[in-house]
């Protein structure tokens, strides 16, 4: 037998060891001392970020606001970023299941583990719609919590910005009144130019692409008469398009949909009913505050108006 | 494109869903009181495969250098030397049942199981560390290397239906699967850097055969000997710089270190022993583009392998019967020597469609392919070029086809062959997450 230790085969190898442990020793300093590094899964949670933290918090967006916020990869530039996190906000409720797991686990950061402080996950904080696809036969159940898409409900935001003020003090005691004020400020501001938006549009039936947007009926006088998606995450298919088309003859209505969606479905429907078609981002600029989600509502009621 | 999201009309005719989904929607449950959830995913894979035309089984310089086996263990029978160990026609391939499980604050477990029509295997059962601080985590059990790109992935998350050549042959039918512990770390850095170590117990039949000590034949010893493990170490790095939303891009580099590379071949009258040491290295690249449109269409996905393997071993062939070269235990062949080889491949998938994609792979195996027993053969480079096309109707559920062209170098020469595999994947529960 050759006697053969561990110690000196792989020389080069131990002197590498040697340079990680150094490496670890060495002190990490956040992007600038005192602040809060909070990574949100959406702008839309980035934008609460911002407007509660204002200047002791620095927020990165994983999620281009341009993207469907289901589908994405668990990036290595995510994970980095989750490294160095303090706080993780997501929406939760299963919207980032594909891909948030994932990142989260590969960022070896336990203090964003789900039940520290530094994971915030919104929908812990929400009574949810229900989601259709709890209601369908069969196996579906992405969404058993309910309904993940309450980014386009500025009344749920607004309890999500009261959640996320207390959050941030839990964070920095030192400034947890502040934070309070500004999350109540924050929430008054969601509440009241939500109020002004739906009493300025008169009723309206919808259809939209996906289950993304029906929050709206939460806070707008509209109702979703219908999902141009035969199901969640199933493409329009002709068949289900002249059903709707169908059943929808001879009235009045609008179709909404993302603007990352096809609009194959809403022009064939805009074509055959008559009804306005418009497209409309789900989230506000990766790089918004508040104003930049207010602007988001009045796009979305905006979208609405009879022409 | 990840699609988790578990939808109603996964079963797509190819399984009797109304019988499987009343257990599969319960798939959260709690054990006593404690709150463990336990995810449970199950996926189902069904593989059609027909020889086209017939070219030589096994590339120049790596027959017997695996099992034939693309199953679990049952190899040997099945495979009528052809390539994949696929049978000709239907196949039950790789399917899975995977349990993940969160025990408390400190660990998450993982236990996946394989299955095909007449067998059963662990194929990863580990625990996770998930509160060491500073970047660092531990992983301990039988789990799939971290080295190089698509080792540590599971079939249904390939973009073929077959394991690149380069993995197959130099790590084997399951790559490189061992028990052992992985140390890792993950830098505080703006550039994705992870580093990591595995000790490995080394018993990967490709770059970590172990025989163990072998009884004297005649008073004559064998030159196999005892050694304990962990006889494997592994290492491996990866970079993934933060390109902005539509691309993304990982670099790995990789290697691994068997202090013990055993092998036994019975001949007619006499055992051929070697004992040495094996060492292998190899580079990854993966580039994601996507497009922002919806259903896949318009991402590109570039993955790229390499991998170098070298054994190097003492030669010593003993006689366990009497022939004309001299009695039992009369030993001969007394040499050293060492095996190079190396293979590649490179692919692409394009999305060209909504929920369509078409991708091509071009491999290369033997680039270097130098074998020193006896006076030594340099073998030639064997070749293998695959397209197929991809169709996702629901997103737990994608059928692929595919054909693939074998070029592989043999005894009189190459010869080419032309084989087509269809397959059908369902995953069903609470399927986790992918990696990037």
């Amino acid at each position: 037998m050759q006697p053969m230790s561990w110690i000196h085969f792989p020389s080069n190898f131990a002197r590498w060891l040697a340079i990680a442990a150094l490496l670890l020793l060495l002190p990490f300093s956040h992007p600038t001392a005192g602040e809060l590094n909070v990574v949100a899964t959406t702008s839309s949670l980035g934008a609460l970020a911002r407007e509660i933290g204002g200047d002791h918090v620095s927020v990165r967006v994983l999620a281009p606001p341009d993207r469907d916020a289901h589908y994405l990869d668990a990036r290595p530039s995510f994970m980095a970023a989750l490294r160095r996190a303090d706080l993780l906000l997501e929406m939760g409720a299963g919207l980032e299941e594909g891909w948030l797991p994932a990142a989260a686990r590969g960022a070896a950061n336990p203090a964003i583990n789900i039940g520290r402080p530094g994971r915030f996950i919104a929908a812990d904080f929400l009574h949810l719609r229900r989601s259709i696809t709890m209601d369908e036969p069969g196996m579906g159940h992405v969404h058993a919590e309910g309904n993940p898409h309450f980014n386009s409900d500025p009344l749920r935001m607004a309890e999500v910005a009261v959640a996320l003020g207390e959050r941030l003090g839990e964070l920095m005691p030192e400034r947890a009144e502040h934070f309070g004020a500004r999350a109540r400020q924050t929430a008054d501001r969601l509440e009241q130019h939500a109020r002004e938006l739906a009493a300025q549009l008169p009723e309206r039936r919808i259809v939209v692409y996906h289950e993304d947007l029906d929050y709206l009926e939460e806070w707008l006088p509209v109702t979703v008469v219908g999902y141009l998606e035969p199901s969640p995450g199933v493409p329009p298919t002709a068949r289900h398009l002249q059903r709707l088309v169908d059943e929808l003859q001879n009235t009045e209505g609008s179709v909404l949909h993302a603007s990352f969606q096809p609009d194959r479905g809403a022009r064939f429907l805009e074509r055959h009913l008559g009804w306005p078609r418009a497209d409309v981002p789900l989230d506000p600029p990766a790089d918004a505050a508040l104003d930049g989600y207010l602007e988001l509502m009045s796009t979305w009621a905006g979208a609405l108006q009879p022409q | 494109m990840q699609t988790h999201r578990i939808m109603r009309h996964a079963g797509a005719g190819l399984l009797a869903s109304a019988f499987l989904s009343p257990t599969l929607v319960a798939s959260q449950w709690q054990i006593g009181d404690d709150h463990i959830g336990v995810d449970v995913s199950l996926i189902l894979e069904g593989v059609y495969f027909n020889t086209l035309s017939r070219g030589n089984d096994e590339p120049a310089g790596f027959e017997g250098g695996h099992d034939h086996g693309h199953g679990h263990g049952h190899d040997h029978g099945h495979g009528h030397g052809h390539s994949h160990g696929f049978d000709e026609g239907f196949n039950l391939g790789h399917s899975e049942l995977v349990f993940e499980a969160r025990l408390g604050e400190l660990l998450d477990g993982t236990l996946m199981i394989g299955f095909d029509d007449d067998h059963l295997e662990v194929e990863e059962a580990y625990l996770t560390t998930r509160t060491l601080p500073a970047g660092l985590q531990v992983k301990a059990g039988k789990f799939l290397s971290d080295i190089g790109y698509i080792n540590s992935r599971h079939p249904h998350d390939w973009d073929f239906v077959d394991r690149p050549l380069v993995n197959e042959y130099l790590f084997g039918d399951h790559g490189l699967q061992e028990t052992g512990v992985q140390a890792t770390w993950l830098a505080p850095t703006e550039t994705y850097t992870l580093l990591g170590v595995e000790l490995l117990q080394g018993t990967n039949e490709n770059v970590a055969n172990f025989e163990g000590r072998q009884s004297a034949l005649n008073g004559q010893n064998r030159i196999l000997s005892d050694a304990s493990g962990p006889r494997l170490v592994t290492a491996f790095a990866k970079f993934g710089p933060d390109l902005g939303p539509d691309q993304a891009l990982q670099l790995g580099v990789s290697g691994g270190y068997a202090r013990t590379f055993q092998k036994t071949d019975e001949h007619s009258t006499r055992f051929e022993d070697w004992d040495g040491s094996a060492w292998f290295a190899g580079l990854d690249a993966v580039y994601k583009y996507e497009s922002g449109r919806a259903y896949g269409h318009g991402n590109w996905r570039l993955q790229s392998e390499y991998f170098y393997r070298e054994i190097d071993v003492d030669r010593r062939d003993v006689n366990f019967a009497e022939d004309d070269n001299g009695p039992i235990g009369f030993v001969r062949n007394v040499q050293s020597f060492k095996n190079k080889q190396d293979g590649i491949y490179l692919q692409g998938v394009y999305g060209f469609a909504p929920r369509w994609e078409a991708g091509l792979r071009l491999e290369a195996l033997g680039l270097t392919n130098e074998l020193g027993r006896g006076d030594g053969t340099k073998e030639d480079t064997s070749y293998r070029h695959g397209a197929q096309v991809t169709f996702r109707p629901t997103e737990p559920v994608f059928l692929r086809a595919q054909l693939n062209q074998t070029d592989f170098a043999g005894d009189h020469g190459s010869d080419r062959g032309l084989e087509f595999l269809f397959q059908v994947n369902v995953a069903l529960g609470a399927h986790g997450a992918h990696r990037f």
